[in-house]
């Protein structure tokens, strides 16, 4: 594939999205300009690029969804959802030629086909040149030969067309001679331009029997419609121009005054305020310079092909154009930078190892060592965040996918629903953003398909008709949180009882000591829910159980709050960066062992005694609170009981909510590590999340306090 | 009866002519293949009407009486008599 093309890709896709973003706001506040543009814009811009690598069907497409947004821009008519909804359709058709082009290196067959015939086209504006500013739309008719029998008159369909600017007829085979001719059989190509929109022209030819081919037209490069005045408006002003050059000394103000005022008018009434004001203005210049002359320029503008001058020039955003300062760069690059900067962390991690032993041997360099090695761990850490921003993305590149799923959720469920997305600018590693998507949304479905009542049970309830979804991310520290909450009724507590009793999950027994928040939390268990009905409600055989692989796989957490009759929330804690982990060292029967830095709450020395037993199991009361606390090398088999010491060191770590102690022989220190997750013979091990490489070149095992605290 | 021979000798078309008399149409012409159609009268004229005339070509005594088939048909109609 060249490189035009892969480019061309690239860009493509980037506008389908600003273009479905900007729809899906627009078809909520139609009146949003500035969003309007944007959209207008990228459609443009997806046209030109389809233009320059020749893909006339997608330059098609585009272009007549542009008119839409075109017409609605100039306030001819209003942006319903019926024509958003048309916009979104033809941006799902772009994505699927793009799929397509991406996968094949080709453009989609169609295409050969939509260039095949636009000859017709050509033909009846070459023809018409007259009225080429004002058409909209063009299109071909070739009735079907036996129409009249079914009482058809093709003609008087076509010459009733709305706004008819230009009618050819042609015989579709060459005509017979007369003898031969058979009255009764339609033999006709009716081509016509229009200044009606597509949908008006589709409107009016409803019903027709025979083939229709519709274009929308755009205004031709050199003579765009100006304004984009109806052709009744555009007549009256030219009327004006021919009465002001009818002006006399003697009858000059009056002819003025009228003429100008009939713009005005005009103007006015086409929504052109701003513009009317202008041509106000030139009235005034007209009659104190005693001439015709400015009132009829600002008018000829108003009908010039050229853009109008005339209009306020729009108000220049003051935000710097982006895409000029951006860079594509390969992402396996980025990547390969990654793994460079993690193998100079552990390289700086050795050089501090050796500066310590410099140390502990009274080495002369010590000293210098130890400086140089500050300033080594200050450079790699800033290479290392700079380098991890360039794997940054902001979470709007997954959540901006969701207003399009959840209005496709809510039509096909028929469940009026509203989203809200908030915080959308929350950056993660690429990595992390990129997995997003199928959790989310399997969430997401989650919560309309059962979560969100029926509009019937919502008023029975007194909720609100429109049920709402919202999307919150947030950057908490090192972790990302997302939040998907719905105000449905809440998981069933009974529903989940049963379900897990029937299929195994818990025992009855279990169930009973169960707190209504692990019965929530059953919903995540492996086999809670089966495939079948998975398939059923997601179609994508993923459970919730496998939501909450995805997302531990990444380190992350989830987890699910309900209230019974108000909603759910499920929640993503989600690290920032997958390849960077802080971790603190500690020891236990001489081995050392590293626990995830945001995992500590505090370190503590206790006096031994404050520890007591309960029954089996040991705790503290630290700060009016029982943590409970585990001995570290206890609860990894290093040995059996507890040692005799009058203190004992504590690591006080807090995991999904849950506060425990774990006591170990020495605290060490703090390490900032590249987390290798356990594999091989390795993978199951109980209580260890991953290994790294200290500097002198032993393994370190960190923990996953999670699993060691249950 | 919208389509007849007038005592002028000329084919004429009156009224709404209906997809019917497309075939009467063609008989007149078939009959009288340099005869003049005059369509002053014509208030409305179907498909199969106009077809005839695009097919025949014969002379036309115009202008309709039907602003649509004034404005948009008759000049599809003259421009096959040219070509």
């Amino acid at each position: 594939m060249n490189e035009f093309i892969t480019q061309f890709l690239i860009e493509s896709r980037e506008f389908v999205e600003q273009a479905t973003e900007g729809l899906l706001v627009l078809e909520q506040s139609p009146h949003d300009v500035e969003r309007l543009d944007s959209v207008f814009r990228a459609f443009h811009t997806l046209k030109g690029g389809a233009g320059i690598v020749e893909f006339t069907a997608m330059e098609q497409a585009v272009h007549a969804a542009e008119e839409i947004l075109s017409a609605a821009r100039s306030g001819k008519r209003a942006l319903t959802t019926a024509l958003v909804g048309d916009c979104l359709a033809c941006l799902d058709q772009v994505v699927q030629w793009l799929d397509i082009l991406e996968q094949t290196g080709e453009f989609p067959s169609s295409v050969a086909k939509a260039k095949a015939d636009e000859s017709w086209l050509a033909a009846i504006l070459e023809a018409n040149p007259g009225v080429r500013p004002r058409v909209t739309t063009a299109m071909q008719f070739i009735p079907d030969a036996d129409c009249f029998y079914q009482g058809e008159d093709p003609i008087a369909r076509v010459t009733a067309l709305p706004a008819l600017l230009a009618l050819d007829i042609q015989p579709v085979a060459a005509w017979p001679s007369l003898n031969d001719f058979d009255p009764y059989k339609c033999n006709l190509v009716l081509t016509a331009l229009t200044a009606a929109s597509m949908s008006e022209v589709t409107a009016h030819m409803h019903g027709h029997s025979g083939t229709c081919e519709m274009r929308a037209i755009g205004p031709a490069q050199s003579t765009p419609q100006a304004l984009g005045l109806p052709s009744q408006a555009r007549d009256i002003l030219s009327a004006q121009l021919v009465l002001l050059g009818h002006a006399t000394a003697a009858n000059f103000a009056g002819f003025v005054a009228s003429a100008g005022m009939t713009a005005v008018n005009v103007l006015r009434s086409c929504a052109h305020a701003e513009t009317a004001a202008l041509v106000e203005q030139s009235i005034g210049q007209s009659l104190t310079g005693n001439s015709t002359e400015p009132l009829r320029n600002a008018i000829a503008q108003l009908l010039s092909p050229s853009p109008p001058t005339l209009s306020v020039a729009t108000a220049v955003s003051g935000k710097p154009d982006a895409a000029a300062q951006t860079l594509r760069i390969d992402a396996r690059r980025v990547d390969a930078l990654v793994r460079l900067t993690g193998e100079l962390t552990v390289a700086k991690n050795a050089a501090g190892h050796v500066a310590k032993l410099a140390q502990e041997q009274g080495n002369a360099l010590a000293g210098v060592l130890k400086e140089r090695q500050v300033v080594l761990d200050r450079l790699v850490a800033e290479l290392q965040e700079s380098v991890l921003g360039m794997r940054v993305l902001p979470l709007r590149t997954v959540l901006q996918r969701f207003p399009r799923v959840v209005r496709e959720m809510s039509v096909s469920l028929g469940k009026p629903l509203a989203l809200e997305i908030e915080g959308d600018d929350t950056e993660a590693d690429k990595a992390i953003v990129e997995m997003l998507f199928e959790p989310l949304l399997h969430i997401v479905r989650n919560a309309v398909d059962h979560g969100i009542e029926s509009p019937g049970e919502r008023a029975a309830r007194g909720k609100p008709a429109t049920a709402k979804i919202r999307i919150r991310a947030a950057r908490q520290a090192d972790q990302v949180i997302i939040e998907i909450s719905d105000d449905g009724g809440g998981i069933d507590l009974a529903r989940v009882r049963e379900v897990a009793r029937t299929r195994g999950v818990a025992t009855e027994e279990e169930l009973r000591e169960m707190s209504d928040a692990d019965i929530v939390d059953l919903v995540f268990a492996a086999g809670f829910s089966t495939a079948a009905k998975v398939t059923e409600l997601s179609g994508r055989g993923v459970g919730m159980d496998a939501v909450r692989t995805a997302v531990e796989r990444i380190g992350g957490r989830v987890s699910i709050e309900s209230r019974a009759g108000l909603g759910a929330t499920v929640r993503f804690s989600l690290p920032f960066s997958v390849m960077m982990t802080q971790v603190m060292t500690v020891e236990a029967s001489g081995q050392m062992f590293g626990v995830p830095l945001d995992a500590i709450v505090e370190t503590v020395s206790v006096p031994r005694a404050a520890i007591s037993g309960i029954g089996a199991a040991h705790a503290i009361v630290l700060r009016n609170r029982t943590v409970p606390v585990v001995d570290l090398s206890n609860v990894l088999g290093l040995r059996e009981t507890m040692r005799d010491e009058t203190n004992t060191t504590l690591v006080i770590t807090a995991f999904a909510g849950q506060v425990g102690g774990l006591r170990v022989d020495r605290i060490g220190e703090r390490l900032e590590v590249i987390l290798k997750p356990l594999d091989g013979l390795l993978s199951g091990m109980p209580g260890i999340t991953g290994t790294t490489l200290l500097g002198d070149g032993r393994v370190l095992l960190v923990l996953d306090i999670g699993e060691l605290l249950q | 009866m919208t389509i007849k021979i007038s005592a002028a000798g000329q084919i004429e078309l009156t009224g709404i002519c209906s997809s019917e008399e497309g075939e009467v149409l063609l008989q007149h012409l078939l009959a009288s293949p340099n005869m003049m159609v005059n369509w002053r009268g014509c208030e409305a004229a179907h498909t199969a009407v106009i077809q005839v005339l695009m097919a025949a070509r014969p002379r036309l005594l115009g202008p309709p009486a039907d602003i649509f088939l004034e404005k948009w048909v008759q000049p599809v109609l003259a421009a096959t008599m040219h070509t």
